[in-house]
């Protein structure tokens, strides 16, 4: 997302705020001095920023790790349709298990979207036959299976 | 394209990088009872081979008005379904660009302030290109969990 998109939609930053996010997104391990020169600022003043944005829960600098590196061949959006129960109380049973790392309610033909993962075939069957189907208020699950992803940056997340 | 699985050493190196990864090579090397080149070099290795990627992640709750929108794309022809990705991941605003199997060709997702503006950016960046047929889009209204430690490392 480009930065004045950003600076439109969170106006509690300022732009040294919004350039550190910037240099930290691009390399997380980024050290102070460097990039306080590329600030043009001091590293008593960097540190001050990054802790403050830290400590606001506004950023986190964090390793993100490759789902095949981590054992995980499949990855999948699952749309829910929920009956008897509100789509909240469904999602944050679903949010519960660790292979769904995304969960969010919707509006449109479903009522939850969903992101899941699975080592192999027999393991998203279980997941998804086991797990998600028998899980109370799910109507139906339409899983679509993510055969090449081109990009993935999950840059704004619920922290 | 398969990627080489992370190890024993490597995990607990990555799992205290994921929790805060402005931590130093130093005092990983500490909690683990590993020197500092050790951490040092497996941080570098995985980086580059595209294992893991540090990074920073921002507040979605934070932003006014924000939500994820799911954008599912169908093409013209299956043929044009690579080209059409390829565009897709051109697009600055889009955080997620996927070829799909099941509900419909492509996926790709974005961050809208409300349904004026994913119109807008859908009929703007979206529709307009040659081979895409029609779209369907869902609007996220409550961001229960994303875990951010899993991603397809791309770039």
């Amino acid at each position: 997302m480009n930065t004045a998109a950003v600076s439109e939609l969170h106006p509690q930053l300022d732009e040294v705020d919004h350039r550190i996010i910037a240099l930290l997104r691009e390399d997380g391990r980024m050290p102070f001095r460097a990039l306080a020169k590329e600030l043009g600022l001091t590293e008593t003043t960097v540190r001050g920023r990054v802790r403050r944005l830290e400590e606001s829960n506004t950023m986190r600098v964090v390793a993100v790790t490759d789902i095949e590196a981590a054992g995980y061949n499949l990855l999948l959006a699952v749309g829910v349709q929920v009956e008897n129960r509100t789509p909240e109380s469904v999602a944050r049973e679903l949010a519960a298990i660790p292979e769904v790392f995304s969960v969010n309610v919707v509006v449109g033909t479903h009522d939850i979207e969903a992101l899941v993962v699975a080592e192999n075939q027999a393991a998203l069957h279980q997941l998804l036959s086991d797990r998600l189907a028998a899980l109370p208020g799910v109507r139906r699950l339409t899983p679509s299976l993510a055969v090449n992803v081109l990009k993935n940056q999950p840059d704004w997340v619920p922290l | 394209m398969s990627r080489r699985r992370l190890d024993e050493v490597d995990r607990a190196i990555v799992e205290r990088l994921s929790r805060d990864a402005r931590v130093s090579n130093r005092q990983i090397a500490a909690e683990l009872g590993v020197t500092e080149g050790t951490v040092r070099s497996r941080v570098k290795r995985m980086e580059e081979e595209k294992l893991i990627r540090i990074t920073a992640v921002t507040n979605i709750d934070r932003f006014r008005d924000a939500s994820l929108a799911y954008i599912w794309i169908e093409v013209e022809r299956s043929h044009q379904v690579s080209e059409v990705a390829s565009q897709l991941a051109e697009i600055p605003e889009l955080g997620f660009v996927g070829e799909m199997l099941g509900r419909s060709d492509l996926l790709a997702i974005t961050m809208v302030r409300n349904n004026e503006h994913l119109a807008e950016f859908v009929h703007g960046h979206i529709s307009c290109i040659p081979g895409v047929r029609r779209t369907e889009s869902t609007l996220g209204v409550n961001f229960v969990k994303h875990d951010y430690r899993m991603a397809r490392i791309v770039r």
